[in-house]
């Protein structure tokens, strides 16, 4: 089987997330007005602290302007909400049909999840259009934006394998509600959605960089914002790919052992 | 894969389950936690039958005989405690992904098709994952289109359909790479007359064109009388009866049942037409059993009428249940071709 062969047998399920995603429209414009909202929110609360000091942690008003309007724009994108699908097919039964699949069952909804990377990217167009409104300054440098959109999609796969691993909690669990609203909260504050981990205090901020929460907003946006500089391009994706090569290989022993739990103890 | 080697083949499968056990309450609950403890279900116990390809065999019992256990260590995705399973030759929980390419599965209560999405957009993926040859696929879809009447459907998201909708579409879904095994579990369940009638049609013709193997598994006993030439009957985990359907028909299918209410007890014996007999009494209920070769219905309500005065009556089929709880009380061991 040739490789572009296997590729589009899971591409179709890239493909499916973004037919589902149009499924929603209503859905698609409330998410967008909550959006809007909370940057307008934000927008106005950093005006307000920046009134009192020129700079905080080393970043004038302009710099934390951009930060924070880009991460309100890729909020939420990159996250792969593996834990809800597994609580979701592990108590409707569906598990069953889903590993009846002749694919890899990870490598399925990994592609699923790129769809919707892509998908939420695109969707949040017009919130970059209301960023820009709100002052936004996007650098000059391409490679500003090229280093965004690998570490967006590096770190979004990080995330991805790390949610796998909460995932598998709920083959044995079955319920995964609590174990999802406080991952929501802690990737919340830890991403670097709210402020820049650079405000953090420092035991903190190297708390937060030990986590791996932060790949999916702090560290593409700050190569917008211009706070990593892009020469630290190469250094930056080398950790990511370290990340991922170890939770992966993680991830698949931990749901191997997870889905024993099904097929030996039945589902 | 040798002609003779038979499409599937289990021999003494066993599946037992560990489940937990608690005392009521609070208490109870925390020492489960601390202490938890088990209880041993056999949930299938020593079963051993084979298929050949092509045939379409009724695997049937009653609720929590081990029907569904079974059907799931077939397809892979739970593993046996003992005994061997093989499907076209393969181990198909050790080898999940290679058996998934060659079987189909339909769970009557669930669905494999994308809830939001036209029923098209599932069909093409699937297609896509089996890799189906785009040339053969349009011609599948066409032929499938047209026996189970998807038309209108193929543009219709699956949350809207009815149940007879959805379970055309499945089937469509599960057939469309035209799997050598499929299993079938329930897929008739809930579903009306004429929905029935065109899935059995259109199971008939798979497996007449493509000699496609099928263990169906089922509550309807039409199902079986249309579809299947043998019947493996399993009850408390153990196969009861296997062979072929005739032999059931003739011991069971030729009773019907009549009930009557009567206005007063019966005093005196009745008078009844050859081939008819009186299975149950109580005070104003009377209960019937006649052979449909020998004797009618009308027959039957006439002589009982002629002789009583009768409030109501009504007609039974011997339904599955019935059959098996005759079957497991040895009204066929002497019938037994095992």
């Amino acid at each position: 089987m040739t490789l572009r062969r296997l590729l589009s047998r899971y591409t179709g399920f890239s493909g499916m997330a973004a037919k589902e995603f149009l499924a929603y429209n209503i859905w698609f414009w409330m998410n967008l007005f909550t959006s809007a909202v909370a940057m307008t929110i934000f927008v106005f609360f950093w005006k307000a602290i920046y009134a009192q000091a020129d700079q905080i942690a080393g970043l004038g008003f302009q710099q934390t302007l951009n930060y924070v309007l880009l991460a309100q724009v890729i909020a939420g994108v990159g996250e792969s909400g593996i834990l809800w699908t597994f609580g979701y097919q592990l108590r409707e039964g569906r598990i069953a049909l889903e590993l009846l699949r002749p694919l890899d069952f990870q490598g399925m909804l990994y592609a699923f999840s790129v769809g919707n990377w892509l998908t939420g990217l695109l969707s949040r167009t017009p919130l970059l259009l209301l960023a820009l409104l709100y002052g936004l300054q996007p650098p000059a440098d391409p490679l500003a934006y090229a280093c965004f959109a690998v570490s967006f999609f590096l770190g979004a796969s990080v995330m991805f394998f790390f949610e796998w691993m909460l995932g598998c909690f709920a083959f044995y669990t079955t319920e995964v509600w609590g174990l999802g609203v406080t991952l929501f909260a802690i990737q919340l504050f830890f991403s670097g959605t709210l402020i820049p981990l650079d405000m953090m205090p420092e035991g903190l901020r190297l708390f937060a960089q030990i986590l791996p929460f932060h790949q999916i907003v702090y560290t593409p946006v700050s190569f917008l914002a211009g706070i990593t500089p892009v020469s630290q391009a190469p250094q930056v994706f080398l950790g990511q790919v370290a990340w991922i090569v170890g939770l992966a290989v993680a991830s698949r022993w931990v749901f191997s052992r997870a889905v024993r739990a099904v097929t030996v103890q039945g589902g | 894969m040798s002609q003779n080697q038979p499409a599937i083949e289990v021999s003494h499968l066993r599946k037992v389950f560990h489940i937990p056990q608690r005392d009521p309450g609070l208490g109870g609950a925390v020492k489960a936690l601390f202490r938890p403890r088990y209880a041993e279900k056999v949930a299938v116990d020593d079963i051993s039958f084979s298929v050949p390809p092509g045939e379409i065999v009724g695997y049937i019992g009653v609720n929590g005989a081990g029907k569904s256990t079974t059907i799931k260590m077939l397809t892979g995705i739970l593993a046996p405690t003992a005994g061997l399973v093989r499907v076209l030759g393969r181990d198909p929980h050790k080898e999940r992904v290679a058996n998934a390419r060659q079987i189909g599965v339909v769970f009557g209560q669930r669905t494999q098709l994308w809830w939001d999405l036209a029923l098209v957009e599932s069909l093409n993926l699937i297609a896509r994952i089996y890799e189906v040859e785009p040339k053969r696929y349009k011609e599948l879809l066409e032929q499938f289109s047209y026996t189970l009447e998807l038309g209108e459907l193929l543009a219709k998201p699956v949350r809207q359909m009815s149940l007879g909708q959805k379970m055309r579409a499945e089937l469509a879904a599960t057939l469309i790479h035209e799997p050598r095994v499929v299993y079938l579990d329930e897929p008739t369940i809930g579903l009306d007359v004429v929905v029935k009638e065109k899935i059995r049609a259109f199971i008939k013709e798979q497996n007449r064109a493509k000699g496609t193997t099928v263990v169906l598994t089922t509550h309807d006993l039409g199902d079986i009388e249309e579809l299947c030439s043998r019947v493996i009957i399993i009850d408390a985990g153990r196969v009861i009866y296997d062979g072929p359907l005739a032999t059931i028909r003739e011991r069971f299918g030729k009773y019907r049942g009549i009930t009557f209410e009567t206005a007063r007890p019966l005093e005196h014996p009745l008078t009844l037409p050859p081939g008819a007999e009186v299975v149950g009494q109580e005070e104003r209920r009377l209960e019937l059993r006649f052979d449909r070769t020998r004797a009618s219905a009308s027959q039957v309500a006439a002589a009982v009428m002629g002789q009583l005065e009768v409030l109501d009556f009504s007609l039974s089929e011997p339904d599955l249940t019935s059959i098996v709880k005759q079957i497991y009380g040895g009204a066929l061991s002497e019938a037994r071709p095992v």
